[in-house]
């Protein structure tokens, strides 16, 4: 299915402009570029909402709607701001935590925070084991205990830092300066430029 | 770093859309636009749990390209933001530069400024209103939407497509098992004035008609209207009818599809 019109040759290691110079083509309404960046950004969009979202249908449901609002909104992209892959899996992650917190009213949030995440698992268990997920394990096993806790609760499991306060019974101030310094850490470990 | 205080600690968990409401979110992202730093760190720690994000990607199941490949293929995309329409979104821009400008004027500059802020906030005030009706109009037309591809997309969808007397062809995907149809159409002739096209719900027997709205065109096409609560053996079909339509169908369909 891959597109009337031949893409470029992915290269090595230039993901981000790769995928920048894609978005850009789709801003002008090119379905064949569009077909490219679903390729490149299909599971990590689909894996991010699912991992947060946990049920598969809703999950299915929620990816559609973030994917098609890559497409209508892809004019407004700026790569000044941020790179293809952080502009769409940040619309992903937010649809995702509206999802979950507009459904958090009753059982359903009860029995989802009974089970802490565990991101190793997680890791391990993707389809596609990456050089990326392997290097991520790495990064997060270098975080204390603490750091780790409070960034998966809050990214992967899409709860509010004063959600995370309450499940872990620590102190609002301290949970933000866990997730603050967790953040540092993994950024610089996993060799994020800013 | 000449990060200080506890506002600038929230980057991080800013980064992952962690604050509590939209209103935190907002304060703080005005925050952003004068701490150059946060900025650039929030920068860093997104692109960090971009990074998190790939370490958990899942083969989505196909249907899923399907799905989104069809609606793209039929979704207008927005143009770039307008710069106008973004300064005229008062909250995050107008009323920081308002304030600025407030505290450099003298005392006597004071009453014009309330004035200019009271009608901002009015005009605010309005945006909000507009903007909360619009979203209330996407969201139905979300619903809607989503209803009408679960339709397409049921695994018991069967596909009828009819060319009709009249000229133009009228589709009907149908679901049992949802109970639900829908039908989009193309080339019926153009209306002419007075005239609109209704859709109709026909019983099993004949004997129960139920009006299922007007036909919407543009550029030719018809639809895609949602029906739903169809039983088995119940016939769609389409009239010619007067404007604004008729409660029973005055005139005989030109098409009927079983649905």
């Amino acid at each position: 299915m891959r597109a009337s019109e031949p893409e470029p040759t992915r290269p090595e290691g230039r993901d981000d402009q790769y995928l920048d110079g894609l978005l850009a083509r789709v801003a002008r309404g090119d379905q064949a570029a569009f077909e490219a960046v679903y390729d490149n950004l299909a599971g990590p969009v689909y894996g991010l909402i699912l991992r947060v979202v946990r049920d598969p249908a809703q999950s299915e449901e929620v990816s559609q709607e973030v994917l098609l609002e890559a497409w209508r909104t892809a004019a407004r992209f700026d790569p000044a701001k941020g790179t293809a892959a952080t502009w769409v899996l940040t619309i992903a992650h937010r649809r995702a935590v509206d999802r979950v917190r507009a459904a958090a009213a009753a059982t359903a949030r009860e029995q989802r925070s009974a089970e802490v995440p565990v991101p190793h698992d997680d890791v391990a268990d993707t389809v596609e084991a990456s050089l990326d997920a392997e290097r991520v394990r790495r990064c997060l096993e270098g975080l204390t205990e603490a750091q780790r806790e409070s960034i998966t609760l809050a990214y992967y499991g899409g709860y509010s830092y004063r959600q995370v306060s309450g499940l872990l019974s620590v102190a609002l101030s301290t949970i933000k300066t866990r997730i603050r310094d967790g953040l540092i850490r993994m950024r610089d470990c996993l060799g994020v430029s800013w | 770093m000449a990060l200080r205080g506890d506002r600038h600690a929230l980057t991080g968990v800013y980064a992952l859309d962690a604050l509590d409401t939209a209103a935190e979110a907002a304060r703080f992202e005005r925050h952003l636009s004068r701490c150059q730093a946060c900025a650039s760190e929030v920068r860093g720690f997104r692109d960090t749990a971009t990074r998190l994000a790939l370490a958990v990607a899942r083969q989505p199941p196909p249907a899923l390209r399907t799905a989104v490949m069809t609606e793209v293929a039929r979704t207008r995309q927005l143009p770039a933001a307008d710069d106008r329409a973004r300064h005229a979104r008062p909250g995050r821009t107008l009323l920081p530069r308002l304030a600025v400008a407030g505290a450099a004027l003298a005392a006597a500059a004071a009453v014009i400024l309330a004035v200019v802020l009271i009608n901002t906030q009015n005009q605010l005030g309005r945006t909000q209103q507009q903007l909360s009706q619009a979203k209330q109009h996407l969201s139905q037309a979300q619903t809607e939407l989503a209803a009408i591809n679960a339709v397409r997309t049921a695994a018991d969808a069967v596909l009828v497509t009819k060319v009709t007397p009249i000229g133009g062809k009228v589709t009907v995907v149908s679901s049992p098992s949802r109970h639900q149809v829908v039908v989009t159409t193309s080339g019926l002739p153009a209306l002419r004035a007075g005239k609109v096209y209704q859709l109709w719900l026909i019983g099993a027997h004949g004997n129960k008609i139920r009006s299922e709205g007007l036909l919407g065109l543009h550029n030719g096409r018809g639809g895609p209207a949602l029906i739903s609560g169809v039983l088995p053996g119940d016939i769609f079909g389409i009239t010619l009818e007067p404007a604004g339509g008729t409660v029973q169908p005055t005139v005989a369909p030109f098409v009927a599809i079983p649905a």
